[in-house]
């Protein structure tokens, strides 16, 4: 208790990795070419409708994965940081083919988590969670870095069902510049979809890309 | 069986600030004023805000000094002497107050001898002897969104916080990181925030905030982290969307605008926040709260 006591009023600086590197996260609704580093994660893969039980199920272990690994940190005194946003990898659909049933989509959901968090927390904190009884897909959480490198970026505005139309201006835009999508979209909620309408719902959008020809 | 209707309220608030302006020069506590409109002592004073525009606080000085305005005019009454009836210890507080409700100080008042009173809200004024018949309401609350859900009861660790509300994230910063390393914090853990006293009438050093965080049976109290029961039952709930310190408007406009209209009373126990996301990560202008009140049974509204 005493410990805890003097963490919380330990004046440390708590990283926020999303100011930390607000150049990667600026966007706006005409696109642009962004350079991206490597960055870690937390990810949790799985195969249903946004918004499905196996959706939530994942969202709720990859939120009760990070929170856990944050407090556990924070009350042994180490370096305190915002738990970052959530973010999702989804594989884009191919043009003219049909849009698969929303129960066959995979995704990959994930949180950015500073460089300094390890594997062995990681398991720590799935085995505490379980022991709760509140381990729940946890442990399909896992830590990976990835290195998006050039991407363009816009922000979208409205509805998720509506992205469909920025990712096509950002094809279109990419294109013209001599580059083409690689890899899967990548999406980045700034807005809580739980209370927020629709029309009002801000997610930036990025795609890497490369130069046609490679 | 009779609905309670907006004229219900009316009619118990038109008690109320008819009985503050005939008691002026005695203490008025708000448990004496929530009984006689038959308020629910923790609801009275936020329902009297939201319907009058004023806090009970605001209403009982601003007729004070409507009141000292008028033996200014026609008495002979010194100021200072005036300014003790209005209950302030000094004539600068007084002339500071008097100036910000009438825009002249005392002595000048006295000699334009032009009772100008500010414009309020209610629409209502110190009229001595009188029974106030009537006051404006805003109508504000109509378009909220409200929703009506039957709550079981929850089970949730705490940590109770006194001093100032926006003090309160020490309290949760220390609560949140005991239970997250013992893995409390999973998926589908609910943060409350359960405040028994207003800001706007307790002084800031008074407040009890409890931090509460939804457990199961296996949670055991822990050092100054107990454990209580969030009653279940119907609760009315709306969104609060923006930063914490404007929840008390959001709360006015939900007490005291749609509750009236609503057709139901509030039940003898505090409402309560749950904050749905995290203010670390998210900017103050997003920050989502569900504020709930308790609603009495429909059944158990009777005639007063």
């Amino acid at each position: 208790m005493r410990a805890a006591t003097k963490t919380a009023t330990k004046k440390t600086e708590k990283l926020d990795l999303y100011r930390k590197y607000s150049k990667e996260y600026a966007a706006s609704r005409n696109p642009a070419f962004v350079k991206i580093g490597s960055a870690t994660y937390l990810f949790i893969s799985g195969k249903g409708a946004p918004g499905g039980e196996a959706f939530s199920e994942a969202i709720g272990a990859l939120y009760g994965v990070a929170f856990t690994v944050k407090m556990t940190r924070k009350f042994a005194g180490k370096q305190d940081y915002a738990v970052s946003k959530l973010e999702g990898l989804w594989p884009d659909f191919k043009c003219g083919e049909p849009i698969p049933d929303k129960d066959q989509w995979t995704w990959q959901m994930l949180i950015r988590t500073p460089d300094f968090v390890k594997q062995n927390e990681i398991k720590q904190a799935v085995a505490v969670l379980q022991k709760r009884g509140k381990g729940a897909g946890a442990e399909r959480v896992h830590l990976e870095s990835i290195e998006e490198g050039l991407c363009v970026q816009a922000l979208h505005v409205g509805p998720y069902e509506d992205e469909v139309a920025t990712l096509a201006i950002m094809k279109s835009f990419a294109e013209k510049e001599g580059m083409k999508l690689r890899g899967v979209h990548h999406e980045i909620y700034l807005s809580d979809p739980r209370r927020v309408e629709p029309a009002k719902l801000k997610t930036i959008l990025r795609h890497p890309v490369e130069r046609i020809g490679n | 069986m009779r609905t309670v209707t907006l004229q219900d309220y009316k009619r118990r608030i038109l008690r109320v600030l008819t009985h503050i302006q005939q008691h002026l020069d005695e203490p008025l506590p708000l448990d004496e004023l929530a009984a006689l409109a038959c308020f629910s002592r923790y609801h009275f004073h936020r329902i009297f805000k939201g319907m009058v525009g004023e806090s009970v606080k605001e209403y009982v000085r601003r007729l004070r000094l409507e009141r000292a305005a008028g033996r200014l005019k026609l008495g002979s009454a010194s100021v200072i002497e005036i300014a003790l009836d209005a209950g302030y210890e000094s004539h600068e507080a007084f002339t500071r107050s008097f100036k910000a409700c009438f825009g002249a100080s005392p002595s000048h008042f006295r000699r334009i001898r032009r009772a100008q009173f500010a414009l309020v809200p209610s629409g209502v004024h110190y009229r001595p002897g009188k029974t106030i018949q009537h006051f404006r309401s805003l109508r504000r609350g109509e378009n909220m969104k409200v929703e009506i859900k039957q709550l079981q009861p929850m089970r949730v660790a705490f940590l109770r916080h006194v001093g100032p509300y926006n003090e309160v994230g020490a309290t949760w910063d220390r609560l949140l990181t005991i239970l997250g390393k013992d893995g409390h914090l999973g998926g589908d853990t609910m943060m409350l925030g359960i405040c028994h006293d207003d800001p706007e009438i307790t002084p800031p050093a008074k407040i009890r905030y409890d931090a509460c965080v939804t457990v199961g049976d296996d949670f055991k109290p822990t050092g100054d982290i107990q454990v209580q029961t969030v009653a279940g039952g119907e609760y009315a709930i709306t969104t609060h969307t923006g930063p914490y310190n404007n929840l008390s408007r959001t709360y006015s406009e939900f007490l005291g605008q749609w509750l009236p209209r609503s057709g139901r009373e509030l039940r003898e126990t505090p409402c309560f926040e749950v904050y749905l996301n995290d203010p670390q990560s998210t900017a103050p202008e997003d920050l989502l709260t569900d504020i709930y009140a308790p609603l009495a049974p429909q059944n158990s509204v009777t005639r007063r």
